[in-house]
């Protein structure tokens, strides 16, 4: 079964900065890894904590956040709410040991094609590493 | 009534689930919905499945009803039909919920099967998860003796126990030991059972006489159980004492298979009120209970839903305050549905009574003016 | 140091007392109070107005059917109060309405609250079963000798915000020797003051802050650390999930009887909530099988995220529940990190803003940046 594991990621990213930093990595043809599936979203404020719980629910392996810098968000402050949002996923999964590890957020400006495809690439092998989601195959959720 | 002969193998709930696999076989259904427990042990949940593997162990005959099957089934079709060939396996009255709903629009019905059997009853959820263990022997014997002496009380006086319209119905009333009748109610039912081979051409007397028997049975509780309940709550303090323990948590609504509105009208702006409206009442009266809807809110669901309302005793499982909720909308409905000569789910058919008329028709509800008023006029005079 | 108010009567006679005193002399023009409705053991929250309908209310019966702090924003929901009105409330109860006036549910102007230190109300089914009554004895015993009631609900018994930091009258029960003789009422507020004075009593000053309250918060700390350490959620995953929320029968009572949980429609019953057909069949296909309706946990965990964090933990869930999920003690026990990850503590001040929707720019900025 491990042998044909490949991991299943979801990325939310800001259509102001992370998915035009993620259009520029295609530009500029790096390598991005294929199990990320990408939602574009208006801004990272808009990334709802139940977004992330529901794809948890339905059995992806990695859950990844991305927007602009502090500070340059399109809608001066979508960003900070995105950080408060996350540390409020990260108790929640904490308090059930839902391996926390699998969320993650980063700031990627438009112009960031190298940290987009670096960290892109170190979170799918951090996930590769953890393992299949134990939620994928339970039935009575 | 015709249908075929089933022999029972080891028990009966191993027969059904080996007729499921079978049925998987021989590609009559893709998927079956019907109760497992669920992995802690004490309680029961519907379950959609694809997996033979995964069938193993389920209670196709569950000694509660945690979730109420018309709500998992318009969970899954409520914004559209399935692909998939689907059995569903579910108390009468859970299929008798699934028709209202279906007339209501708020379930489609194409590619579900539906299969029914005769029903004991079962237990009250609450006395049930005090201790699983006992209570599934307790349900096993009074299953095999149709003993409702346990049983929640809407069950005890439930005369609609048999035969819904459902495509197959499972008879165990008036057979021999290790035998079943499987009776089929539709063309679908009967095509699975030519897709089987077996003969559904057995005349079933026994089973009709003997379910006869258990209606009349229950009919005389019902009558017994209805009068004693009358004195609890007819008239509006007998009523209000029944019901003064009601907390407002609207459990019985949610639960409700019939209740289906997203946002119930009492949950809803509505009937949020300025303060002046509750001090001036409390200023009539000396005092008013806050919540200040219980009444309205009870008589109020009663009005929307009381001629579907299949008595499935769902509402009173889930209240806290252990009202006898199911029983006081039992009595309504029979009075309600026999006035206007509906019985929910009897027939997919049949429109409700609520978007339906008859130019003459209820003549005896009417009072018109020139019988009443005039009379009492010449009287005067 | 606050202004100490004694009445010569017992607590619960004295408590009457000052709402009668409040009623006749129109200092308010009604007071919210439990009160019993018929012989049927009917206790619920009753707004009353004529001084005689007094006579019904047991304001400190340890009961709670509704989370009080729901029915002042119900009532204030549309409009302030126009005159004051007085309200017999327990701590976590007025927790609960701040936390729904920070959301605009409701107005505090013109409520006087009154009340006490909670030593804890018991469950529902005391009142189905009968219980309550034959409780009521011990329960005071246990009281003055400042002692742990083990049949309360475990969300009193492990509760450690038991003194009300927002009334404006405080009565004093926990650890009071002599209450059955004595009423000890505290005057927190200038606005207590105000409308208390001219009552019949003795005045005096005294801290609230006793032996026997700082007693009894170590009992509860300790009470609240077994509790969170018996709920083990924290080592289990999804299967700890489902073992605590699998019974769960979707009646969502606990989100309706919620304090916090104001939203006339729940998203969880909502269509955007639904599912077509065609994802649960390809749910179907990839698992073998699905629970019908689905979507139980994510109900759970999704309320969670939702009202976590300001949780005040009232434990009406978990009484309300119809299958026995500890509903409020896992809530409390997330609560609580959720509630120090922000450094907030829900229902004390209504000038602290519902952490989500504000931020700080320098906080949380390692996050973000590998």
């Amino acid at each position: 079964m491990n042998d044909e594991y490949t991991p299943r990621i979801v990325g939310f990213l800001c259509n102001w900065c992370s998915y035009t930093g993620a259009d520029l990595a295609g530009v500029s043809r790096l390598k991005v890894p294929p199990s990320l599936r990408i939602i574009r979203v208006m801004c990272s404020g808009r990334i709802d904590p139940l977004f992330v719980l529901k794809a948890f629910l339905k059995g992806i392996d990695g859950v990844m956040m991305m927007g602009c810098h502090p500070g340059e968000c399109h809608y001066q402050k979508g960003n900070y709410n995105a950080r408060r949002r996350f540390i409020l996923l990260q108790k929640i999964l904490e308090a059930f040991d839902l391996e926390p590890e699998r969320l993650g957020i980063w700031w990627v400006s438009a112009s960031e094609a190298t940290k987009y495809a670096k960290v892109t690439t170190e979170f799918a092998k951090e996930i590769e590493k953890i393992g299949p989601s134990p939620v994928a195959n339970e039935i009575f959720l | 009534m015709r249908g075929s002969v089933l022999p029972i193998e080891n028990n009966l709930e191993e027969t059904i689930l080996n007729f499921i696999k079978e049925a998987f076989d021989k590609k009559c259904i893709e998927a079956v919905i019907l109760p497992k427990r669920i992995p802690s042990g004490d309680s029961f949940a519907y379950l959609l499945i694809k997996d033979k593997s995964i069938l193993e162990g389920a209670s196709p005959f569950p000694p509660v009803i945690p979730v109420q099957g018309a709500k998992a089934i318009s969970s899954l079709t409520r914004q559209g039909s399935v692909k998939k060939k689907i059995l569903a396996i579910m108390h009468p009255c859970e299929i008798r919920a699934t028709i209202e709903l279906f007339k209501l629009k708020q379930t489609t019905l194409n590619n579900l099967i539906f299969m029914s059997y005769d029903c004991p009853g079962v237990l009250p959820l609450s006395d049930y998860l005090e201790n699983p263990d006992e209570n599934d022997q307790t349900f096993l014997a009074a299953q095999q003796k149709w003993d409702s002496k346990d049983m929640r009380p809407v069950c005890k006086i439930c005369t609609e126990f048999s035969a819904p319209a459902s495509d197959l119905h499972i008879g165990q009333l008036g057979t021999d030991e290790g035998k079943i009748f499987l009776i089929p109610n539709s063309s679908v039912g009967k095509e699975f059972l030519n897709a089987f081979g077996l003969n559904s051409d057995v005349p079933l007397d026994e089973w009709e006489a003997e379910v006869e028997k258990l209606k009349k049975e229950r009919e005389n509780n019902k009558k017994d159980a209805q009068e004693k309940l009358k004195t609890k709550v007819e008239g509006p303090e007998n009523l209000l004492e029944t019901l003064s323990s009601c907390i407002t948590c609207h459990n019985c609504m949610r639960v409700c298979p019939v209740c289906y509105c997203r946002q119930c009208y009492f949950d809803s702006d509505a009937f949020k009120f300025p303060p002046d409206n509750f001090i001036s009442k409390s200023e009539k009266k000396g005092s008013i209970r806050l919540p200040s809807d219980t009444l309205i809110f009870h008589l109020g669901r009663m009005s929307h839903m009381i001629h579907s309302c299949v008595s499935c005793g769902t509402c009173e499982d889930a209240c806290p305050m252990d009202i006898p909720i199911a029983q006081i909308f039992n009595l309504v409905a029979d009075k309600t549905q026999q006035v206007l000569d509906y019985k929910p789910g009897r027939n997919i058919e049949e429109p409700l009574p609520t978007v339906t008329y008859q130019e003459e028709e209820l003549q005896e509800f009417e009072k018109p003016y020139s019988e009443t008023y005039i009379k009492v006029e010449e009287t005067n005079v | 140091m606050s202004k100490l108010l004694k009445i010569n009567k017992g607590v619960d006679e004295g408590t009457k007392a000052l709402l009668e005193y409040l009623l006749e002399k129109d200092k308010v023009e009604g007071v919210i109070t439990l009160k019993t409705i018929n012989a049927n053991q009917g206790i619920c929250y009753s707004l009353i107005t004529k001084p005689e309908e007094l006579k019904d209310a047991v304001p400190l019966i340890p009961y709670m059917p509704n989370n009080e702090g729901k029915l002042l924003s119900r009532l204030t929901l549309r409009e302030p109060l126009a005159d004051p009105i007085a309200v017999v409330a327990r701590p976590c109860e007025l927790r609960a309405f701040i936390e729904l006036v920070k959301r605009n549910q409701g107005s505090l102007k013109n409520y006087l609250f009154i009340s006490h230190t909670c030593p804890g109300v018991y469950p529902l089914e005391t009142n189905v079963n009968g219980s309550l009554e034959k409780k009521i004895s011990q329960y005071w015993n246990k009281t003055k000798n400042t002692e742990l009631i083990q049949d309360t609900r475990p969300a009193c018994k492990s509760c450690i915000h038991f003194i009300p930091d927002n009334a404006d009258i405080i009565v004093s029960l926990i650890g009071e020797a002599d209450l059955d003789n004595n009423c000890n009422i505290f005057l927190s507020t200038n606005k207590g003051e105000e409308f208390a004075a001219g009552i019949e009593g003795e005045i005096g000053e005294k801290e609230l802050e006793s032996k026997e309250i700082n007693l009894m918060q170590n009992k509860r700390e300790e009470e609240r650390k077994k509790l969170f350490e018996e709920t083990n959620i924290e080592t289990k995953g999804i299967e700890g999930l489902i073992e605590y929320f699998g019974k769960c029968i979707g009646c969502h009572g606990c989100s309706n009887v919620c304090p916090i949980c104001y939203c006339n429609l729940c998203f969880f019953d909502s269509q955007p909530n639904e599912t077509q057909p065609s994802w649960s069949e390809s749910d179907l296909d990839r698992k073998g099988a699905l629970r019908l309706p689905s979507g139980t946990i994510f109900y759970h965990l999704g309320r969670l995220a939702h009202i976590s964090i300001s949780c005040i933990g009232c434990g009406m869930c978990t009484d309300v529940c119809p299958v026995n999920i500890p509903i409020s003690t896992i809530f409390s026990k997330v609560g609580e990190s959720v509630q120090k990850a922000f450094d907030y503590s829900p229902g004390m001040d209504v000038e602290e803003p519902v952490p989500f929707g504000i931020y700080k720019e320098e906080e949380f900025t390692e996050i973000g940046e590998q």
